[in-house]
């Protein structure tokens, strides 16, 4: 057998690559045969090669009562030797890689192996690091991929469908090529561009970035209405049938710079 | 810096200082009103740290290491020291290391605290401690080359990785047990929580007379990460990576410090947010722990019972920061999401729940008979121990200190709501674990608190510029203790170097000594105690020095033990 222990490493420049562990096709074919009827439960082994403990915890999340992966027959062991499915979560750092291959090395074939999380599947933000070698793929290969930061436990659960072949991946693709005269409109171009960037910073220091997107969206929406009432006494009645306190705070704030802009 | 004369607290101790050790001190700079970094002589370090430790009731927070040789031509170590005595202040006693002979004298002989501190400067710098009794390594590899210290600024690309040498492990296990013991190792992969590290116990029969242990499987260089191809906004995201579970503590740490260096003042609102999500951490972190305590003790209804309340938790945190993780919310300046308040109105919803969940779960563990007698006396963490090496969190607190950075040095929204630190007297896994319990209340009265006083306006500040080499620390309250962040800004939008020090960095070294005198059986309890970001065994094999042979016991077996106390798997 091909031994992960004694394959030599490349280097690239300033980085040494570790080798790939290969299967032989008869483990593949195996495989295959396993996926195509496989009536039984599932048996998890995790390993952590250098995660932050987000993709833990929510494995954790995904095998207790609320989310209870074990319904499916999806359960997690506490020995390779038991496993179908190995869990590997983290990028795979220098001093992880040798119980990492051993962990891989212990579970019986056919395995199959899921990289979980943005760092085991690329090594995320910790991509290209001194003591990091990189996803999980740049040491055993990989059959599913389950990204996130961390993945919810639902993701988690459709992931571990698509390892079995329960589920088949969703991939959908869409292209658009530009049609001749087709252009993006401008949003609101009745209201003039500065008076708009000025409401628009003002709501994300107001109410962030997501929140204050939808609320600056909403106030222009009122400023663009075409209405009979002039916009001052429109903007008032609009700041004071907000319920909440905040929104009316947040939109008297824009308004105050509306009120300004036409007074100045 | 004479802006604030007159607000400066921790004078005095300078004052004091200078009166036993007349020329110790070089040099002296304000950073905040509360934060003095003084520059001592190489000779008079150690006298300086133990005065301030043992006679004006210090504690060592953090080492830092920083090579200042583009700067003015010296390596320089930072001892940063939190003090707790009348004036409560942090006092950070700096002293430059020759960039020729790249030695000083190591004060861990003095203050045991300082001793993974000054091992991690010799990893990552190559500077020598004279002095300090342990020559291991602690954060890099085994194999890492010798001659090569990641953090100095001409030492190498941040891309570099050698190929590995050996894929043994040399890390050499210290045991100062006087008689014959059998060693048990444990990990580093395990089944029950997340992070890789190993353990030695050194038994004899079923006692546990040693115990050392290997961590930093998990360094992926962060510190470098953000030196080298960050901005000052990233990091913020970087921090939040340090930790699955208290990563927003170490965001909130990092932005406090950069915000501390550079004058920043974030607007009310803003703070109080952050301590809000810092508090939904707390929830979730503490009901995790106080699950895996059921679990270690054999009631695993309760733990099944704590996740599923923990997911209230989840449910609050996701109305909070639209994510079940409290990730991406932070900015240098403030925050990058709002409580509106349909949110601040469910949020009240869950807590008003998770009150009622927790009380009742509570009521049943500690009625639970097994569970006290599981937990009493179990795990002791002598209260000279704890003085000693500085531990922080539920752990200093269930051994009779009142330490919460909270109270101590007051951050975020914290000064504007009335607050307490819990801590009880027993120092075990009992008084730890009521910690825990005591605080999941005061958390849940601290987010409607906070959501009561929080001030209108805006949740974000832009209004300030980057100064060059400036710096200062940051620091919060975590579900485990105080993080710790020290920040130097850099002249090209990016920092010089960031230091980042989570809480459990100072919980490991007590271990040992917590470990010592309990059973075979309380490992997993007493580990589970200290909430590490890691708990526990996936395997165990056992080595009988007396016998030479060697025996490996799976981890099903080895919990069950745990639990049931008896037909031990060692006989």
């Amino acid at each position: 057998m091909n031994s992960p222990f004694n394959a030599p490493f490349t280097t690239d420049g300033l980085q040494a690559k570790p080798p790939v562990v290969s299967i032989p096709d008869q483990v593949a074919k195996m495989k295959a045969a396993l996926l195509k009827d496989i009536q039984r439960s599932a048996y998890v082994y995790r390993v952590d090669c250098g995660g932050c403990n987000g993709c833990e915890i929510e494995i954790f999340g995904t095998i207790t009562p609320v989310f209870d992966a074990e319904r499916f027959g999806i359960k997690v062991v506490p020995s390779p030797r038991h496993a179908d499915i190995l869990l590997y979560t983290g990028a795979v750092t220098r001093s992880m890689r040798m119980p990492a291959l051993r962990s891989w090395e212990a579970a019986p074939d056919p395995k199959i192996v899921i990289s979980y999380g943005a760092c085991g599947c690329t090594g995320g933000i910790f991509h290209d690091m001194y003591c990091v070698w990189g996803g999980t793929d740049k040491i055993v290969p990989v059959d599913v991929f389950i990204p996130g930061c961390p993945p919810t436990p639902a993701a988690t659960i459709y992931g571990f469908a698509v390892a079995l072949g329960l589920l088949g991946q969703k991939l959908k693709t869409h292209t658009h090529i530009e049609q001749e005269g087709e252009s993006v409109p401008v949003s609101h171009p009745d209201i003039p561009y500065k008076l708009r960037v000025a409401l628009e910073r003002e709501a994300r220091r107001m109410a962030g970035y997501r929140q204050g997107r939808d609320l600056v969206e909403e106030f222009l929406d009122q400023l663009d209405a075409k209405a009979a009432a002039p916009l001052p006494e429109r903007m008032k009645r609009f700041v004071a049938n907000q319920e909440d306190p905040r929104r009316a705070e947040i939109f008297g704030c824009l308004e105050g710079i509306v009120t300004q802009a036409i007074g100045g | 810096m004479d802006m604030f004369v007159q607000d400066r607290v921790g004078g005095e101790y300078l004052t004091a200082l200078r009166t036993v050790l007349p020329n110790a001190i070089v040099n002296e700079e304000w950073q905040t009103p509360r934060q003095v970094t003084i520059t001592v002589t190489a000779d008079a370090l150690a006298d300086v740290m133990k005065t301030l430790y043992y006679e004006h009731y210090g504690w060592v927070s953090v080492v830092v290491g920083n090579d200042e040789r583009p700067l003015n031509g010296h390596f320089a170590v930072y001892y940063v020291l939190s003090m707790e005595g009348p004036q409560k202040c942090h006092i950070v006693v700096r002293v430059e290391v020759s960039a020729i002979t790249q030695e000083w004298p190591s004060v861990t002989p003095v203050v045991p605290a300082c001793v993974w501190g000054e091992r991690e400067v010799r990893d990552m710098f190559g500077l020598t401690p004279v002095g300090l009794p342990d020559a291991r390594r602690l954060v890099l590899p085994d194999d890492w080359p010798d001659d090569l210290h990641p953090l100095r600024k001409d030492a190498m690309d941040y891309r570099t990785r050698p190929a590995p040498t050996q894929d043994d492990e040399t890390y050499e296990f210290i045991n100062d047990a006087k008689q014959e013991t059998t060693i048990v190792p444990i990990g580093p992969l395990h089944i029950t929580s997340d992070e890789p590290g190993h353990f030695r116990l050194f038994v004899d029969g079923e006692d546990i007379i040693d115990a050392d242990y290997r961590m930093f499987y998990v360094h992926r260089g962060m510190e470098k990460a953000a030196e080298a191809r960050m901005g000052y906004n990233e990091v913020t995201f970087l921090a939040d990576r340090v930790c699955g579970i208290c990563g927003y503590a170490h965001s909130v740490a990092y932005t406090t410090s950069v915000e501390n260096a550079l004058g920043v003042v974030v607007p009310e609102r803003g703070q109080a947010i952050r301590a809000i999500l810092l508090e939904t951490e707390r929830l979730h972190s503490h009901l995790l722990n106080l699950g895996l305590v059921c679990h270690y003790t054999g009631f695993d209804s309760g733990f099944q019972q704590f996740f599923r309340v923990r997911e209230k938790a989840m449910v609050l945190a996701e109305v909070l920061t639209g994510s079940r993780k409290t990730y991406g919310m932070n900015l240098i300046g403030g925050v990058r999401r709002d409580i509106l308040g349909d949110q601040a109105i469910e949020t009240r919803r869950v807590v008003a729940e998770l009150r009622e969940d927790v009380n009742r779960l509570v009521d049943i563990l500690l009625e639970t008979a097994n569970i006290t007698g599981r937990v009493v006396g179990v795990g002791k963490l002598d209260k000279q121990v704890a003085r000693d090496f500085s531990p922080v969190g539920p752990m200093v607190r269930g051994s009779g200190f009142a330490r919460d950075t909270r109270s101590d040095h007051t951050f975020a929204g914290y000064a504007s709501v009335p607050f307490t630190p819990r801590s009880h007297d027993g120092c075990d896994v009992l008084s730890r674990t009521l910690v825990r319990i005591e605080e999941v209340h005061d958390s849940l009265n601290l987010i409607e608190a906070l959501l009561d006083v929080a001030p209108g306006g805006r949740i974000l500040t832009e209004d300030f510029e980057y100064k060059p080499h400036k710096f200062a620390l940051g620091f919060t309250e975590a579900p485990r203790g105080e993080d710790i962040h020290w920040s130097m800004t850099g002249d090209n939008q990016k920092l010089y170097r960031w230091r980042c020090r989570a809480s459990t960095y100072n919980n490991w070294p007590v271990l040992r000594y917590m470990l010592r005198g309990n059973t075979v059986s309380d490992a997993a309890v007493i580990v589970g105690s200290l909430d590490p970001c890691y708990s526990c065994t996936d395997r165990v094999t056992v080595v009988d020095v007396r016998k030479h042979s060697a025996q490996t016991v799976p981890y099903k077996e080895m919990e069950r033990y745990g639990r049931e106390r008896k037909d031990s798997p060692l006989k």
